[in-house]
């Protein structure tokens, strides 16, 4: 077993993810209040940050489609961290 | 029951339609300032554009015309059942059905009606038909399928105005299935409501990208598992040789492949690239050249994968058809040499290159007509003399249908 799934670690996925994605993007620029699409990424960079997350996370049980009411980053590593305490 | 059709049931012929005239969807892109960097996720050359003489109903007739020019009168009799798919509707309660039977010289003893369920329609129109041929209940019968729409997007659909496509895709079913013999009884389905995209009224389209998106992708993987627990042994990779797959941008097609791959497949980044552009990448050849063709769509990805592999011995194509709202299947088929002697008399690669390609100052001229073509009126004239000059003429040119007047909202059409 690795270390526990904090928010923090977490975040740090999804600061991964994106800057993969992304390239343009420094991990310190990701303010919790932003959300995908002011960070620049499109329609097919948003599903290809999320799935890559999913993969990371071993969510992939996790349907997309309830990370389309999902507003920023912050509320983003909320819902992540809820459905990795719930496994 | 199978017995009964012992070369199996399929697709008999199948045409495409993608508008009388074509953008150059950079050109688009450049006219709208949109942000060029967007441009290569959606992978896409051209658009279909209508012209104002253009509606479902042309759309419709115009995909499917070929293919019955090219039947016996006794053949044509035995077409016992015509399904439109469309969500444009050009009256709620008389189907584009009904118009499209009258000019296209159908049997009064064929079966027709209209249905909706957004880009699923077709297959499911296809998948019942096709359980009708196969029944016996009618030995020798045929059904034609077409799915036809019209966009109504402008500017304020930013990104998905460059993606829409308008025409149709006509397929002819049948028990002599020269196109596409379908392995019946292999399909998985997957469908709940969700509030995605919509068309609330004849004027708007309305949609929440990432909500459509994420759907998608998530029927993508329930379907295929539905699929694959009713046929013995299912493998992403080797049971399909190509994948047709619903495409309303060539970019999420690429990303629901990756996902596909990424779930069910040990391939790595460079493996998975590689297979896209082998089994998914030729399907994708039409689409770029039509945007968007709704229920459509994924038969227009069949037409792409038959006429840009042209394969030399029977290939299985995994078929992937989502609608918003939302309904998907996932089914599969088998292709071969004669598919491709059955397309080629219909040259839809001819068709699609011939359009008229329209500046943008004369694609936003067309617009605001086009933007028309569902609402409701209950008379108006359409001056087709002064958009047919817009028609590629060329000696090859079949004659079109196109809509002349609307009289006590009874629509007329004349051929052009």
């Amino acid at each position: 077993m690795g270390e526990p799934m904090t928010d923090e670690r977490i975040r740090g996925v999804v600061h991964q993810a994106i800057v993969r994605v992304l390239p343009r993007v420094r991990s310190n620029e990701i303010a919790g209040h932003l959300n995908l699409r002011e960070l620049g990424a499109d329609s097919v960079d948003r599903v290809e940050i999320l799935t890559s997350i999913l993969d990371s996370l071993r969510l992939q049980k996790t349907p997309l489609a309830k990370f389309a009411d999902i507003r920023n980053i912050d509320a983003l590593v909320a819902f992540l961290a809820g459905e990795v305490a719930r496994g | 029951m199978a017995e009964r059709v012992p070369g199996g049931v399929g697709i008999e012929a199948i045409n495409a339609y993608g508008g009388a005239a074509s953008i150059p969807v950079l050109d688009l892109f450049r006219g709208r300032r949109l942000d060029p960097e967007r441009f290569s996720n959606l992978m896409m050359q051209e658009r279909g554009v209508a012209l104002p003489f253009e509606d479902p109903v042309t759309n419709a007739v115009n995909a499917a015309r070929p293919i019955l020019d090219a039947m016996s009168p006794e053949a044509r009799e035995r077409i016992e059942l015509l399904v439109t798919s469309s969500e444009s509707g050009v009256d709620f309660s008389k189907s584009i059905s009904s118009y499209a039977h009258e000019h296209l010289g159908l049997s009064r003893h064929c079966r027709f009606l209209e249905v909706k369920q957004a880009c699923y329609a077709a297959t499911g129109a296809l998948q019942l038909a096709l359980g009708y041929i196969a029944s016996g209940v009618s030995p020798g019968a045929k059904a034609l399928v077409i799915a036809t729409d019209v966009t109504l997007v402008d500017e304020s659909g930013l990104y998905s105005e460059p993606a829409m496509g308008t025409g149709g895709v006509a397929v002819l079913l049948g028990d002599e299935p020269r196109v596409m013999k379908m392995d019946l009884g292999a399909f998985g389905n997957y469908s709940y409501d969700v509030f995605d995209t919509a068309r609330p009224s004849p004027e708007i389209d309305i949609g929440d990208v990432d909500r459509s998106l994420f759907t998608y992708l998530d029927c993508l993987k329930h379907s295929f598992a539905a699929y694959g627990r009713r046929v013995d042994g299912v493998d992403f990779v080797s049971t399909f040789d190509y994948l047709a797959m619903h495409t309303p941008f060539a970019g999420l097609v690429k990303a629901g492949h990756r996902k596909m791959m990424r779930e069910l497949t040990p391939c790595d980044v460079d493996e998975i690239e590689a297979d896209f552009g082998r089994r998914v990448k030729p399907s994708l050849q039409y689409p770029s050249l039509v945007g968007n063709l709704c229920s459509g769509s994924v038969y227009l990805s069949l037409c792409s994968i038959i006429d840009t592999i042209k394969p030399e011995r029977s290939a299985r194509v995994g078929m992937f058809s989502y609608g918003s709202g939302c309904s998907s299947e996932f089914f599969s088929g088998v292709i071969g040499p004669e598919s491709v002697s059955a397309l080629a008399g219909l040259d839809i690669g001819g068709h699609l290159r011939g359009r008229r390609q329209l500046t943008f100052d004369q694609y936003v001229e067309l617009l605001k007509e086009n933007l028309r073509c569902l609402v409701p009126t209950k008379n108006r004239d359409v001056d087709v003399e002064r958009y047919l000059p817009l028609v590629t003429r060329t000696a090859s040119r079949p004659r079109m249908l196109a809509l002349r007047r609307v009289v006590d909202y009874h629509r007329q059409y004349e051929w052009v």
